[in-house]
């Protein structure tokens, strides 16, 4: 098949496979002599291990603690301080102490119940608040903070100086859990002289990769990853499966043996990774006309008891605390802040949804002070081409919000809708609109100067055939099929003549993590280009190899010591509406439509961005309402099921009814932009307005359950 | 342990299991399926769904004891069928598969579906489901996908 | 490793009965889940199981006399599409979990679960229903407001089995059932409504309400509904000592799916809603 038309849909490559149950995900392998290992954790949130006894172990059973870390017992992140299995030291409730590995999972299980561990408590912090105000011992530095980020743009202190008055609002969200189908799986078999290679459900085979090479100590040459069919991650895979194959490396190596540690859903949700939950303070001074003059604005985030990747998660958090609005003066403060509970991490928009859902909802409350409509008071802010973004760089491209707010109009006939909403509240309902935009690709320079992104396609003497080697995965978001669209459309031959196997970092080349929505926009454009590169080759009569490597677009400045200049290379843009009505008896909340607009640059596959359109922003609207994660009084947290965390079903919603503007990007794969992590962060503020107009009161934090509304309902009268 | 007999996928089977094994891990472990897949242990997410009886059923919660007498069929066993293939084009047209983790089951649930009832309302879909997560889709192609299978199959249902 | 008994007939389930210490297991719904383990290990019951499933007795389904008989093997699914299944309870299986725990799960099950959240409880209460045991040495009825005694408790003892439910065949014309929950599909309830009544010549004369999940047991007050069909030409006046009632007896908890505050607050609502608009 040709492509002439890209965005055309095609039957995804993979759905055979998937869809008659014969797809292998990690616990679908069936490795000869394979051994499990179990996670022995920590019940005490915070303090030190006095002593740990262990059962007598059986013939062929064994345990790996920190001892048994051949390298440097920390996991490769930003900041390395967060430890395979902890050696003395206990920062959270459940943290990973040793494991225990055997055959039988049965007996495995009696055995860690039978592992005793005393440990001396120190008093835990819980909250952000206690956190800060530096009663208990720190958890991290001096200050609980893992990163401290400041930036201005224009001239704050003249804007307030000149302020009639100064609006102060506070936002939190909660966490939110990935709640992946497929619970975090890995496995590692040792291999001839000293080789591990790892499979796993993963996002960055990577990441996974680096940390082991820093974990054993060992040559690069001597790990291999390979990823397997993985049943969704959303960021949850990220991070995490660098812990997980940690903990299976040294298991095998310890015994020699295949190692498998399959999570259960209890031990996935209780212990892996989750949206950070947000606390967000705006001020903005305003003139006589209830006009912005200045922002400022606070951004705090748990992060857990370990920084993983949390100061890159924080970067987006404060560099889009604006949303799609352009303010002139602004001063912008962010930390993350640590706690004795489960680290977070990455998770879809990856600090942009709390950041988004506080904008937008501060802006409906802006509005409601000078008396206009929320849509009129946003459009007055609202980015055009040129203007400056959050952090003084430029939006370059052209912005087509006033076409996608025309046409969201259109079809969800909002305004109306708004108007007459509003003059009937014994009905209780009420409609929301958001506006957001999701920068494509890796916060900063973290492209050019991080990950320096390669990517490397062959074709074989004499062979029709193309096979490209990349290390981004597909889990879910159609990357076996995009990628081999990309390929096929620039090199001009079928799709069935190309390869894509899933990555094997023995084979691929490190084309960075698939994560950041990039993998369209960053590396399908290394795949453009190589392929095209290849097409010009292609009467060449022996074996061709082109490798490919990232080059920055040129018109990209940033500074990150300041934080300053372009953020982003490009921006994607959403425009929700949804419409509810509540349950005057039970506050019980139901959307009963869902229109949305998205501006995605030139789409790969057209049904492949609707499925991630109809997912991103289902999983929004379970943030908005339905998922809520709460810790006890140790920090572990109670809902550790899918029974009570809840997950939205196939009866929750109103079916979304979607249009995309027709756009393009230049440095993106035949003007596709990122798409993935844009499509959740709409959803929240939008439902959140809509809830608010139904019952008459302001909404300032997620979820929004029904006791919530209940409170609200009360304190308002 | 004793020996149990069932049929799986046409099959008469005995196998020599403890009754309260569950019939997931009897199907995934000893028979060697990749098809009913643990999501979460607690019948709350239908990866691990089968047909029992023709019924839809939550292998994970079926002590391998009360599938004694019974017919089981898994997405191995169904997808020989030309109702199977009927779904599967669907499901492929309307874009309803991602990670592919719920997806043996959805087809599940649509063959019970449809079996009763071969032309479903929408809500009647979304009933179907209801036990069956998915977190990738949020769920509406996988109800166009049931729609079309059952707008195009008649006779097959 | 407990023992697993599968016999086929109720004679003999009811000798293990009396000879073992056993826990009977029919769709397995509850018990699976509340003693599940991850993947390859065996649940982790604590006694030798009696498998109930296969004993043709306990699958009877039956209009009988004045009752209906619901055989401790019916299946909610079964019960769901039965044409004689009353109405308050059958809006209560509609929205009850998801079909394939429907297709397993029993209305016996649910009972013996004793969850003060269980979905089928408060229409059960409501529809005065009656449970039937069994053991070898004969056999007993209880209303089930008098098996169930506490979350997880009932009046069942150790020789006994439930074999049967047992519902008195009724003529109202007025239903009503409400159930929030943090989704609408396979949900655990946070408070739940059940209302049935009659209304004859524009007066009601019979009227039964049961809320779930706001106490240990399901809540059924006989001495408000009594009050109000003895006031039944001018209920206006009665109301609020009837609310009164209810506002002394329910007495929620927090807990991991809602809070006091919420459920009581609903609870009440839902009680004007049942008395002032539902019933007009």
């Amino acid at each position: 098949m040709l492509y002439s038309d890209i965005g055309k849909p095609i039957k995804k490559v993979d759905n055979d496979i998937k869809l008659s149950g014969k797809a292998k995900y990690a616990a679908d392998y069936n490795i000869s002599e394979m051994l499990y290992a179990r996670t022995v954790r920590s019940s005490c949130s915070r303090g030190r291990i006095k002593s740990i006894k262990i059962p007598a172990l059986p013939e062929e059973y064994f345990v790996i603690t920190a001892a048994d870390v051949p390298g440097k017992n920390r996991i490769k992140f930003l900041t390395d301080d967060w430890p395979f299995l902890a050696e003395d030291k206990i920062n959270y409730y459940g943290e990973a102490i040793l494991l225990l590995v055997g055959a039988d999972r049965a007996l495995l299980k009696k055995l860690a119940d039978e592992v005793k561990i005393v440990y001396e408590e120190i008093p835990a912090i819980f909250t952000i608040e206690e956190a800060l105000n530096n009663v208990k011992k720190p958890i991290y530095g001096t200050d609980n903070k893992f990163a401290d980020y400041k930036y201005e743009k224009g001239d704050v202190k003249t804007a307030f100086a000149k302020a009639a008055t100064i609006v102060e609002e506070k936002y939190s969200t909660g966490y939110q859990k990935q709640a992946y189908l497929e619970n975090q799986s890995m496995i590692a078999v040792p291999g001839k002289a000293g080789k591990i290679t790892i499979y796993g459900s993963m996002q960055c085979p990577y990441y996974v990769k680096n940390a082991l090479i820093q974990a054993i100590g060992i040559d690069s040459s001597k790990i291999q990853v390979v990823q397997t069919v993985t049943g969704g991650a959303f960021g949850g895979k990220e991070d995490y499966p660098s812990l997980l194959a940690g903990h299976a490396a040294f298991a095998a190596l310890k015994t020699q043996k295949p190692v498998a540690i399959f999570y259960d859903r209890e031990e996935d949700t209780a212990y892996t990774p989750r949206r950070h939950p947000a606390e967000i303070i705006f001020k903005t001074a305003l003139d006589g006309e209830n006009n912005i003059l200045g922002v400022k604005a606070d951004v705090k985030l748990d992060g857990g008891a370990y920084a993983g990747i949390s100061e890159v998660v924080l970067q987006r958090s404060i560099y889009n605390i604006c949303g799609v609005y352009s303010i002139a003066n602004l001063q912008i403060t962010g930390a993350v802040i640590a706690t004795n509970t489960v680290p977070n991490g990455a998770f879809r928009g990856f600090g942009a949804p709390q950041s988004i859902f506080a904008i937008e909802m501060h802006m409906e409350s802006l509005a409601r002070k000078a008396g206009v409509s929320a849509i009129d008071y946003k459009m007055r802010y609202m980015a055009k081409q040129g203007d400056t973004t959050a952090t003084d760089g430029v939006f370059y491209d052209e912005i087509k919000l006033p076409e996608m707010l025309a046409k969201v109009d259109q079809i969800s006939d909002y305004s109306k809708k708004k108007k007459m909403y509003g003059e009937q509240p014994q009905f209780h309902k009420g409609i929301g609109i958001s506006l957001f935009l999701h920068g494509c690709g890796f916060t900063g320079s973290g492209e050019q100067d991080i990950i320096k992104a390669k990517l490397k396609l062959c074709k074989k003497k004499n062979s029709q055939r193309v096979e490209i080697f990349a290390a981004n995965v597909d889990m879910g978001q159609g990357l076996q099929t995009t990628f081999r669209k990309i390929a096929a459309k620039a090199l001009a031959i079928p799709l069935e003549n190309i390869d894509f196997p899933y990555p094997d970092t023995d084979k691929v080349p490190d084309s960075g993590p698939t994560v950041a929505s990039r993998s369209i926009m960053i590396v399908g454009r290394l795949l453009q280009k190589a392929a095209e590169k290849l097409k010009q080759r292609w009467h060449e009569d022996n074996d061709i190899e082109i490798i490919q490597d990232y080059e920055a677009p040129a018109r990209i400045k940033w500074d990150g010591g300041k934080s300053l200049g372009d953020a982003y290379p490009a921006y994607a843009w959403g425009v929700n509406v949804v419409e509810t009505k509540v349950d005057p008896l039970t506050y019980e909340v139901t959307v009963t439509g869902i229109w949305t607009v998205f501006d995605v640059g030139q789409p790969i596959d057209e049904r492949i961005i609707e499925g991630q359109i109809q997912g991103g922003v289902v999983q929004g609207l379970g943030y908005a309402g339905m998922e809520v994660m709460t810790n006890d009084s140790k920090g572990h947290s109670r809902q550790n099921n899918l029974t009570n965390y809840t997950i939205p079903t196939a009866m929750d919603f109103a079916s979304i009814k979607n249009c995309l503007v027709e756009s393009s990007y230049e440095d993106g794969p035949y003007g596709a932009k990122g798409a993935g992590e844009l499509t959740l962060l709409g959803a929240a503020p939008a439902y959140a307005a809509a809830v608010g107009q139904a019952m008459r009161i302001h909404i300032d934090r997620l979820p929004i359950t029904a006791e919530y509304i209940l409170d609200e309902v009360i304190k308002h009268g | 342990m004793a020996d149990i007999s069932f049929i799986l996928n046409g099959k008469n089977v005995t196998i020599d299991a403890d009754a309260t094994k569950r019939l997931l891990d009897v199907l995934r472990e000893d028979m060697g399926f990749t098809g009913p897949k643990e999501g979460c242990g607690e019948g709350e997410c239908g990866a691990c769904s089968v047909l029992m009886d023709h019924e839809l059923v939550s292998s994970c919660l079926v002590p391998v004891g009360n599938a004694a007498g019974h017919e089981i069929i898994t997405i191995e066993g169904f997808s020989e069928e030309k109702r199977y293939e009927k779904l599967a084009n669907a499901f492929a047209e309307a874009g309803a598969v991602q990670c592919g983790f719920c997806t043996p089951g959805m087809i599940l649930a649509a063959e019970a579906l449809l079996n009763k009832i071969p032309h479903p309302t929408e809500m009647q879909i979304r009933q179907a489901i209801s036990g069956n997560l998915c977190r990738c889709t949020g769920y509406n192609m996988i109800i166009e996908a049931i729609q079309m299978a059952a707008d195009t199959g008649d006779g097959l249902w | 490793m407990v023992k697993s008994f599968m016999p086929k007939t109720l004679a003999e389930a009811l000798k293990i009965c009396d000879e073992h210490d056993v826990c009977p297991i029919a769709g397995g719904t509850d018990l699976m889940v509340r003693n599940h383990q991850s993947a390859g290990i065996l649940p982790t019951f604590t006694k030798d199981m009696l498998f109930i499933k296969n004993i043709d007795e306990l699958t009877v389904l039956e209009k009988k006399d004045m009752h209906l008989i619901i055989g401790a093997n019916i299946t909610l699914n079964r019960l769901l599409n039965w044409e004689n299944t009353p109405q308050i309870l059958h809006l209560a299986l509609q929205e009850m979990a998801a079909p394939a725990i429907r297709n397993m799960g029993t209305i016996a099950g649910n009972i013996c679960n004793a969850s003060p959240a269980g979905d089928t409880l408060p229409p059960l209460y409501a529809l005065d229903a009656i449970v039937c045991l069994k053991s070898i040495a004969g056999e007993r009825e209880l209303p089930i407001r008098e098996f169930i005694l506490g979350p997880g408790k009932t009046a069942l003892k150790e020789n006994e089995l439930l074999t049967a439910i047992k519902i008195p065949i009724g003529d109202n014309n007025i239903n009503f059932y409400k159930k929030a929950a943090m989704r609408k599909a396979a949900a655990i309830s946070k408070v739940s409504i059940a209302m049935t009544a009659k209304k004859e010549k524009d007066k009601i004369v019979n009227i039964a309400i049961a809320i779930g999940a706001v106490g240990p047991t399901v809540v059924r007050l006989a001495e408000a509904e009594d009050m109000f069909i003895k006031n039944n030409e001018n209920t206006g006046k009665v109301l609020p000592d009837i609310y009164d009632v209810y506002d002394r007896q329910i007495k929620p908890i927090d807990d991991i799916r809602s809070t006091a505050k919420y459920r009581k607050q609903v609870a009440m609502n839902l009680l004007h809603y049942v008395y002032e608009k539902c019933i007009k």
